[in-house]
């Protein structure tokens, strides 16, 4: 192999058991991925201290480097929950879904993505969505039939669903960030505070900027009189809280029950 | 999938009674091609069923993907390919776009194998490999290396007539379990369910019997359930086309019956001693309730260490180039 031998002195059966299951769930969160870490040493292992997990990701990652591909750390816009996953910085299209759908699905897809960048609350409507079913490339879709995709994409974690509106998953932001700013240069919004692509936020009224809900909790973080860092106007939204993994797990409450706000505020 | 705490005390899991008919593979090995012994050497065919077929691997064990038996594929590949292979070929594309196809065929590979989804060499070929058709073998074999070399998968072929590939873990399943009790793949635990149903009964498992077992955890064929959806397409459909199941009539039974058994890909995947490790968890039972079924489950495990005396995948630290 060329160019990465010095690199490969790193890869061990840890790391590489790592990214099989990291690979194998898809997306995970940060609690589990520290977990899954854990058990990875604790299989092959059991001696060592187990790496802090920036370094240990980081280690694995540049060796990934030469085969383009990347594990990726990223946050939910909703409640600000890191999340990592394995994608493909090759990728010029949808193409980690490509396997997975038809083409008529992917252009769905595609016209559910387009809504919902173009949108103003990040959400684009069901009815909006089917509403472009005749527009699909490939073969002729029903609407229910569409129903049931757009269900599919639900449970394949590309799109999030919230009172018949769809929204993107952080896993395809995570994924698709990258094509996504590509594909639409003009539509695409941006948060003030990381850069990074923004789907759902809150927005300045004055002067329109944006930010995610994890980007204010942690900006105006006990602060009485939270203001627009670009144009100093106060503040108008509820500021969120930042997440705090301990009270998480403390509380018991489990991932798939809870129901985390939508926070309708531009 | 939760385990259930009440005692589950089904008579199609009764700790067993003499049985005359005991089967000694689950699910019939219908056949399973020679040449799947040629792409894996010595390695753990983690069911019975390449016993009957067992023969020499007539080239030296290779840990590394072996790049022969997958040349073979190639060529078969390119050989029921569009016979205008003939022609005088195009000049040889430059190093870098040889690596880019292996690296691109690396992901391909990968979220197929993610998926469950059959890896299909002419799907491949279509999918990814394209015009350079003429150096998928270069290209196999370099997809294979970094697929042993990072992810300590081997990137195996499994049938020569069907021309499937599958990653095989070259690591112990054991996480199979740990993953299937938990919480993140409900999907798996219904398998194991299924699985071992048809492992205790030595023979198939009727649809019947099956839905009883699935009740008791309260699955209904009409009804859809908030995780599993539609749990009769799930068995009788998706798990059979993933290969974890076969769903097969019942020959000479009217009304028509079917019946359940393991598919080739739980063969290969799933231990006897894993079901029985599945069994004692979830019916809160010693493994030995089962007695000849935990015979049976030491013998093959004894089978496999026997068969692998070493570990063969890379497990040293140590620079490989």
């Amino acid at each position: 192999m060329q160019g990465s031998t010095r690199r490969m002195s790193v890869m061990t059966d840890v790391h590489r058991r790592f990214l099989q299951l990291l690979m194998t769930h898809g997306v995970l969160e940060e609690w589990d991925v520290k977990r899954l870490q854990r058990h990875c040493y604790k299989v092959h292992d059991r001696n060592a201290t187990v790496d802090k997990l920036e370094d240990f990701i980081n280690n694995i990652n540049s060796v990934l480097e030469s085969l383009y591909i990347e594990i990726k750390r990223g946050v939910t816009e909703d409640d600000g929950r890191p999340i990592y996953a394995l994608v493909n910085l090759a990728t010029t299209s949808i193409s980690k879904m490509a396997t997975d759908f038809a083409e008529n699905e992917l252009d769905l897809f595609r016209k559910a993505l387009e809504l919902i960048i173009d949108s103003e609350t990040g959400f684009g409507s069901s009815t909006n969505i089917l509403n472009l079913v005749d527009q699909l490339k490939g073969k002729k879709m029903r609407k229910k039939e569409a129903e049931q995709v757009l269900q599919k994409f639900v449970q394949n974690k590309w799109l999030i669903e919230k009172e018949g509106e769809f929204t993107l998953h952080g896993r395809a932001i995570l994924e698709m960030e990258q094509y996504i700013r590509e594909t639409y240069p003009d539509a695409v919004k941006i948060c003030n505070i990381c850069h990074s692509l923004l789907i759902q936020g809150q927005s300045c009224e004055t002067c329109g900027i944006r930010m995610h809900l994890p980007c204010v909790a942690k900006y105006f973080q006990s602060n009485a009189e939270p203001r627009c860092p670009h144009c100093n106007d106060y503040w108008p939204h509820e500021i969120p809280k930042v997440f705090d993994p301990e009270k998480e797990r403390e509380s018991g409450v489990s991932k798939s029950n809870k129901k985390s706000l939508r926070s309708r505020q531009h | 999938m939760s385990e259930q705490s009440k005692d589950l005390s089904d008579p199609n899991f009764a700790a067993e009674a003499p049985n005359s008919e005991v089967h000694s593979s689950p699910g019939v090995p219908e056949g399973v091609p020679p040449s799947a012994t040629l792409a894996e050497p010595q390695s753990p065919p983690l069911g019975p069923t390449a016993a009957p077929q067992a023969a020499p691997p007539p080239q030296a064990p290779n840990d590394e993907g072996d790049p022969k038996a997958l040349q073979q594929a190639a060529e078969e590949g390119r050989a029921h390919q569009a016979p205008s292979a003939a022609q005088p070929g195009p000049a040889p594309p430059a190093p870098a776009q040889l690596v880019q196809k292996a690296h691109e065929l690396m992901w391909y590979v990968l979220v197929k194998d993610q998926k469950k989804m059959i890896i299909w060499f002419p799907d491949m070929v279509k999918d990814v490999i394209g015009s350079y058709k003429k150096w998928c073998r270069s290209i196999l074999r370099r997809t294979s290396l970094i697929l042993a070399r990072v992810f300590g998968l081997h990137l195996r072929l499994t049938s020569l007539h069907t021309m499937e590939f599958a990653l095989v873990k070259a690591l112990e399943p054991e996480e199979l379990d740990r993953v299937a009790l938990s919480n993140r793949m409900p999907m798996t635990g219904l398998l194991l369910m299924i699985l071992s149903l048809i492992y205790v009964k030595g023979r198939g498992a009727r649809e019947s019997a099956v839905w009883n077992v699935l009740r008791i955890l309260g699955l209904r064929p009409w009804k859809k359930h908030s995780t599993f959806g539609d749990v009769r397409k799930l068995i009788t459909e998706e798990f059979v086309q993933m290969n974890y199941l076969k769903y097969q009539r019942v020959p000479y039974v009217e009304p028509p019956e079917y019946e359940f058994f393991w598919g080739s890909r739980a063969s290969r995947e799933i231990t006897k001693m894993q079901i029985m490790e599945f069994l004692a968890r979830v019916f809160k039972k010693d493994p030995q309730a089962w007695p000849s079924r935990y015979r049976e489950a030491l013998e093959e495990a004894r089978a496999l260490r026997e068969a692998n005396p070493t570990a063969h995948y890379p497990r040293s630290s140590v620079s490989e180039d």
